[in-house]
């Protein structure tokens, strides 16, 4: 099993409160710009924050890019008094979005997400508009480039949206 | 290589028509014969190729390591 795979298990396994954003949900909606972590937004609930951190726990995750000698108690606690996370795990870099830009907190990435079954899971990934908007809204160069293409993405999906609701008036039309 | 066929759907991003999101894509360097290819996978598929991808960057890096490591021992 490879690092996303592992990464998407291990969210599913501890059946995290969560939306796949960034890169990852990129790639599911079929953009073709590889990202190396997995971004989730996570729902703050105090039962979701002990399932993130026995999740974190089983992956042995340190804090990314901070220094060595930063104490960081990885715990409910932590987490509760922070937003956002990036970890070093076993599985790969894992990123904890409390918010994300251009959509808002959990709640409302999570009424703006799809169903999406990945290795027999039903996970929730932002929706293509959110994260097109998201995107946007952050504007690093990386996004710039992520955007472009997603927005081709859903330009082309569309069409064929567009292209089937003629052909049913056409046909119903007679 | 076998010549990839592309269907009058997929057209719509490999030759796109001037002022759609598409052209601007492929004018900003994005390769989109690329983005159809994953298109026409599954979700799942995708991130198994995301894998594969990741994978062959991982092993690129180790490579460069070890060219440069020889290299500082040789010189």
């Amino acid at each position: 099993m490879k690092e996303v795979e592992k990464q998407l298990r291990l969210v599913s396994d501890f059946q995290i409160d969560c939306v796949l954003v960034g890169g990852v949900a990129a790639t599911v909606h079929g953009s073709s710009i590889p990202t190396q972590d997995l971004d989730i937004c996570y729902s703050r609930d105090k039962a979701n924050l002990t399932k993130v951190v026995a999740a974190l726990r089983s992956v042995n995750a340190t804090l990314r890019g901070a220094p060595k000698d930063i104490p960081f108690i990885l715990d409910e606690e932590t987490l509760a008094r922070g937003l956002n996370f990036t970890f070093d795990t076993d599985v790969g870099n894992l990123d904890l979005l409390g918010e994300v830009r251009g959509v808002g907190f959990y709640a409302e990435c999570l009424v703006n997400a799809d169903e999406i079954e990945i290795f027999k899971y039903r996970h929730r990934v932002l929706s293509l508009r959110k994260l097109i908007a998201a995107k946007r809204a952050a504007g690093r160069p990386k996004d710039l480039i992520a955007l472009v293409e997603l927005e081709a993405i859903l330009e082309f999906r569309d069409s064929d949206r567009n292209k089937s609701s003629r052909d049913q008036a056409e046909n119903t039309n007679g | 290589m076998d010549k990839v066929e592309y269907t009058e759907k997929e057209r719509w991003l490999i030759e796109p028509k001037p002022g759609t999101a598409a052209a601007r894509a492929r004018d900003f360097g994005v390769d989109l014969s690329l983005t159809v290819n994953n298109l026409r996978l599954t979700p799942e598929e995708r991130i198994k190729q995301l894998d594969s991808h990741l994978d062959g960057i991982r092993e690129l890096r180790n490579s460069l390591r070890w060219i440069s490591r020889v290299s500082e021992r040789v010189a």
